[in-house]
């Protein structure tokens, strides 16, 4: 079996939805969902499947150079669960069936480029697929073509481009010592001549790129905007999954690439606090349900890069599984806010209040998905954060874990507010026809909801299982 | 089964037996707690003269369940044993068809249990454990009395939890110290921490005896709690509780000097408790209450006794020890016996009764010339040895002493007068002796004080001797009519003096209630008799004041602190939300030069470091 083998049944799946033109669009939605179970199956099973290192088959054919890691599985893993909920929610959001039938494919398009994005081993092929990862996020952004939406997808497309300008440029730099452009080559170079000036500012430019793709503060202008206008599904998307795999398991990657560096984690770890600290701050006073869980977003990526910040193997397995626990309860939230949007029409807090009788299910699952982000035990948001503290704690960072530590408090802070408003007290006026969101939302939710509790209740097995290897992989 | 663990566990099976039998079953508790009683009784006497070692793993780390039972706890086993029996059979009669007698008799069969486990205990632990145990019963006892008895039973609970708290604290020191808890092998120095443990554990063991300043809760409790109780736990058990470990903390544990300064504090609260609480005494217009300053007082003297640490004035604290836990007892049942027939302990209501109930009154008069130290009763001949041994370490003891016997004598005598003497008042035409199963306890224990004053060889060198063994005593014997005549002629004077003042109290007012109005209104003295009455001097209030005091700064520092969260902290977090949010005004080129700038910002750094 070859790793390409998933980026290259998506493509098939694509071809089969649209080359037959009625029967494709009735099969897109299970083609889909068997598309992305497969992917999961793949990706899990992989050490069996994928087990040579030599290019076989059609990889062979192709010259592609991909290859899957522990962290690559763990980002595919999310990846799966994570568009399965998305296309549920799509099922039963008001879009009529040629839009919805737009939506799988670009769906399915954009689950390609963050495959792509996963097993790179070249670093100009990192580049195409995040191109291929951004054009299906744009278009999916304004799909439902009103001026928000529209808006939203301008500026990431602004700021998108810039970053284009800096990869491109970085790899150009780069190729002017390296003898081409696979990670193994670049490294090899690296050694030789990694104190040139031109190669420092060519490393700096690309982690400013993947700054931006990732939304991490100050790059993260275009992120609130987007993920506001989007329609619901997308933003479960995006927030979920595709900034996370476009710019913080890049980042991973990158930082792996070039080395762990005390200059390169310093920047690290001033920028994650700071995306910490205005995330979560920002969040506070806001009154449109989407908005604050897109500032609430920058402020747990901010979690993740202070773990890669922090330079050490456990540090990398806590961002790692943080990634996975926040692309789970961020998801989860965001399948609430559609459920929300849906039911009642509008996204604004200051209107709802009482909601948690009229949507017990939704209610339920929004307190566990704030409690794993606050990092409240023995949900899975606690562990991971506990990691990172404790990475960063062993890094000598004591200062950084203070503040890791304390705008805990905050999060909790404006997330609890955020459910008094919607779901507890008093019914508002005019909410009273609400009923709870139908069984595509609500499924996800639910299965979201079990599988932060679990991987709460669960953690002594993830931590041998999970966290030990790759943290002993890493150090070698 | 072990004996010991038989003697432990028994009392509170019945106990709880009692607790769960049907409430409509009558007669059936009352006879299953006689039952429980004597069987406890029998149990113990054959405890006599025996040495028995048992010892259990328990918590580990030095923590075991370890029994010792030896000649000086058996003798107060079987006092305690003696006085619980005859005290339920009274119980038993006296509350028959009241409706918390099941409690009440079920929770003195659960506190012999525990009374039986602390005084067979050899290690400090496992004693604290049934010590603890007691304060859960003796909360319970008290507030299944009156309407205010629940308060009054916090009252109690705090006071002697916080003192029992300081035990267990002085208890964890000289564990500490001395490496074991097993008190046979416990040695402690008094030198600096040591001394600190004695304090904590003496406190420990004169608040369970009742001496001031931790006695506030018993004339409380004298007045809301059914009146076996303070025949029972005030009366007897506690003192007799509270001057064994007492003594075994002095003798066995600290070893004190004769002229140490433990031994002079010891004497010293002795001598303050004697004296403040047989005042209050004097001037109480109840029955109980009166009776049950004379609980508080009476602990003085064996406090002094042992506190000299002579031999003499230890074998006479704990000779006094066994006498008031009889006299003490036997007075509080004939209080209890004019309550259940006149209705009232309350001496203006009451007089004449010593016709109506002379049975009563006979009872009555043996224990209060026991208790006021008249020869030859029991009283007199443990007082006397008091006596001795405070003269020997200073006069000043001594006098106060005696002064407390002065007063003891002027308010039994008043007491007497007011009951049972006097015009018979129109409302108490009708009373009649009271019952034959409380009057069978009553003579058996008046009985006993007259058999320990006229024999007082038998107590003195049968039980109290070979309890403390030579090392203390020097083989010398203390018993028979005291051979200093000095002392003894001191008491007579006292005594004739005492009698004196009450002819001429009485004369004065014309009534026996008035007998010591004369010294009520001593300007001064009635002053502070005004403010005692009103509980100004009560620790508990005391410490309920300062409680309270610093209730208010903290709350006021919570304020403070919750005027920072609620108002500063949410300002500033909202202020830097709102400043955040204002920054993200939605404009592309904005967040463009953002990126760049911060790109420069970042290659600028990786340059200069890397």
């Amino acid at each position: 079996m070859m790793p390409s083998l998933l980026i290259l049944i998506p493509l098939f799946v694509i071809m089969a939805i649209n080359l037959p033109k009625h029967t494709g669009r009735r099969l897109a939605f299970y083609l889909a969902l068997a598309l992305f179970a497969t992917q999961m199956i793949l990706a899990v099973f992989h050490q069996k499947l994928f087990l040579t290192n030599e290019a076989v088959g059609i990889d062979r054919f192709f010259r592609v150079d991909l290859s899957i890691d522990h962290l690559g599985v763990v980002a595919l893993v999310c990846m799966g669960i994570v568009s399965i909920s998305s296309l549920f929610v799509s099922r039963y959001m008001p879009l009529d069936e040629s839009e919805r039938f737009k939506f799988t494919n670009l769906l399915v398009i954009m689950s390609i480029g963050m495959c792509g994005i996963v097993m790179a081993k070249d670093i100009f092929s990192l580049y195409v697929f995040l191109e291929i990862t951004a054009i299906a996020s744009f278009i999916l952004i304004a799909f439902k073509k009103d001026i928000g939406g529209l808006e939203g997808a301008f500026k990431y497309l602004v700021l998108s481009a810039i970053a284009t300008v800096f990869m491109l440029l970085s790899i150009a730099a780069i190729l002017l010592v390296s003898k081409d452009t696979s990670f193994a080559a670049i490294t090899e170079a690296l050694k030789v001549s990694g104190s040139q000036p031109v190669v420092i500012a060519a490393i700096a430019i690309f982690l400013c790129g993947l700054f931006i793709k990732g939304g991490i503060f100050p790059f993260h202008g275009w992120l609130p905007d987007a993920y506001e206008s989007s329609p619901a599904p997308v933003s479960i998307l995006l927030a979920g999954i595709v900034t996370k795999v476009a710019g913080v398991y890049t980042i991973m990657r990158i930082t792996m690439l070039f080395g762990s560096s005390a200059s390169i984690n310093n920047v690290l770890l001033l920028l994650g606090t700071l995306s910490i600290l205005v995330g979560a701050f920002a969040a506070l006073g806001q009154d449109n349900f989407k908005r604050m869980l897109a500032y609430s977003s920058i402020s747990q990526v901010g979690y993740i890069i202070l773990g890669i910040g922090a330079g050490t193997p456990l540090g990398m397995a806590a961002a790692i599984f943080h990634f996975f626990n926040h692309a789970m309860f961020k998801s989860l939230l965001f399948v609430n806010a559609a459920a929300l949007e849906k039911e009642t029409g509008t996204v604004s807090m200051s209107k709802m209040g009482g909601l948690a009788e009229r949507m017990p299910v939704t209610g339920t699952t929004s307190v566990i998905g704030i409690l794993s982000a606050a990092g409240i035990p023995p949900l899975a948001g606690f562990w991971s954060k506990l990691l990172i503290i404790v990475a960063l704690w062993q890094a000598g960072r004591y200062s950084y874990a203070a503040i890791a530590i304390f705008a805990g408090v905050v999060t909790l802070g404006y997330l609890l507010t955020m459910q008094r408003k919607v779901f507890f007290g008093k019914l508002s006026a005019g909410l009273d026809d609400v009923k709870e969101a139908g069984f595509g939302i609500v499924l996800p939710s639910v299965i979201l909801a079990s599988i932060v509790v679990l991987t709460g209740l669960l953690f002594p097995f993830i931590f041998q299982s999970f966290i030990i290897p790759v943290k002993e992989l890493l150090q070698h | 089964m072990h004996i010991l663990l038989i003697v432990i566990g028994l009392p509170i099976a019945t106990g709880l037996a009692i607790l769960s039998i049907p409430a409509r079953t009558k007669g059936l508790r009352e006879v299953l707690s006689i039952l429980g009683m004597a069987a406890n009784l029998v149990l113990v006497s054959t405890f006599f003269g025996k040495d028995i070692y048992l010892t259990l793993p328990w918590a580990g780390g030095g923590i075991d369940l370890s029994f010792r039972l030896y000649s000086f706890n058996s003798f107060i086993l079987i006092a305690a044993a003696a006085l619980g029996f005859l005290i339920t059979l009274y119980s038993a009669s006296s509350m028959y068809g009241k409706g918390y007698s099941r409690l009440f008799l079920a929770y003195i069969l659960i506190s012999f249990g525990l009374v039986n486990g602390a005084l067979l205990s050899d290690n400090l632990i496992a004693m604290l454990f049934f010590w603890e145990g007691l304060l859960l019963t003796l909360f319970a006892m008290i507030a299944v009395g009156n309407k205010n008895a629940f308060r009054t039973a916090t009252k109690a609970f705090i006071i002697v939890g916080v003192c029992d708290l300081v035990m267990m604290v002085g208890i964890a020191l000289a564990g500490h110290i001395s490496g074991t808890l097993s008190m046979s092998k416990m040695a402690v120095p008094m030198t600096g921490m040591g001394g600190l443990a004695f304090l904590f554990m003496m406190i420990g063991a004169i608040s369970k005896a009742g001496s001031m300043p931790f006695h506030s809760w018993i004339p409380d409790a004298a007045i809301d709690a059914p009146l076996p109780f303070m025949a029972l736990l005030p009366g007897a058990l506690e003192k007799l509780m509270g001057i064994y470990f007492l003594t075994r903390i002095s003798l066995d544990i600290f070893k004190l000097e004769m002229h140490s300064w433990a031994s002079t504090l010891m004497m010293t609260v002795g001598a303050i408790t004697i004296l403040v609480a047989v005042l209050m005494a004097l001037v109480q217009k109840n029955y109980k209450k009166l009776l049950s300053y004379h609980a508080i007082s009476q602990v003085g003297y064996m406090v002094l006794g042992i506190g000299t640490m002579t031999p003499v004035g230890i074998v006479g604290g704990l000779f006094h020890m066994i006498n008031n836990a009889m006299y003490k007892s036997c007075l509080f049942l004939t209080g209890g016996a004019v309550e259940k027939e006149a209705g009232t302990t309350d001496l203006d209501k009451l007089g004449g009764l010593g016709l109506k109930m002379p049975i009563t009154f006979a009872c009555f008069i043996i224990t209060a010339l026991s208790i006021s130290g008249v020869p030859p009763f029991n009283g007199f001949f443990s007082k006397e040895l008091v006596y001795d041994g405070a003269l020997e370490r200073g006069r000043i003891f001594y006098f106060a002493a005696v002064l407390g016997s002065f007063f003891t004598a002027a308010s039994f005598l008043k007491l007497g007068h007011a009951a049972f003497l006097g015009k018979l008042d129109s409302r108490n035409s009708k009373v009649k002796e009271a019952s034959w199963y409380m009057l069978i306890p009553m003579i058996l224990i008046a009985l006993s004080c007259v058999v320990f004053g006229i024999y007082n060889g038998l107590p003195i060198d049968r039980i109290i001797r070979p309890a403390l063994g030579n090392a203390i005593h020097g083989g010398h014997s203390f018993a028979g009519f005291p051979k200093n005549m000095a002392l003894v002629a001191g008491t007579v004077v006292v005594l004739i003096a005492a009698l004196l003042n009450h002819l001429y109290g009485v004369k004065k007012t014309g009534k026996g209630l008035g007998a010591v109005d004369h010294i009520h209104n001593v300007p001064g003295l009635s002053w502070i008799y005004d403010k005692a009455e009103r509980g100004y001097f009560d620790p508990y209030n005391i410490g309920r004041i300062l409680v309270k005091a610093a209730a208010l700064i903290l709350s006021s520092l919570d304020k403070i602190i919750d005027f920072f969260f609620s108002n500063v902290v949410v300002w500033a977090a909202d202020t830097t939300g709102l400043v955040i949010r204002k920054m993200h005004n939605g404009s592309h080129k904005m967040y463009i030069m953002w990126s760049l700038v911060a790109t420069v910002i970042v290659i600028i750094f990786l340059m200069r470091t890397m």
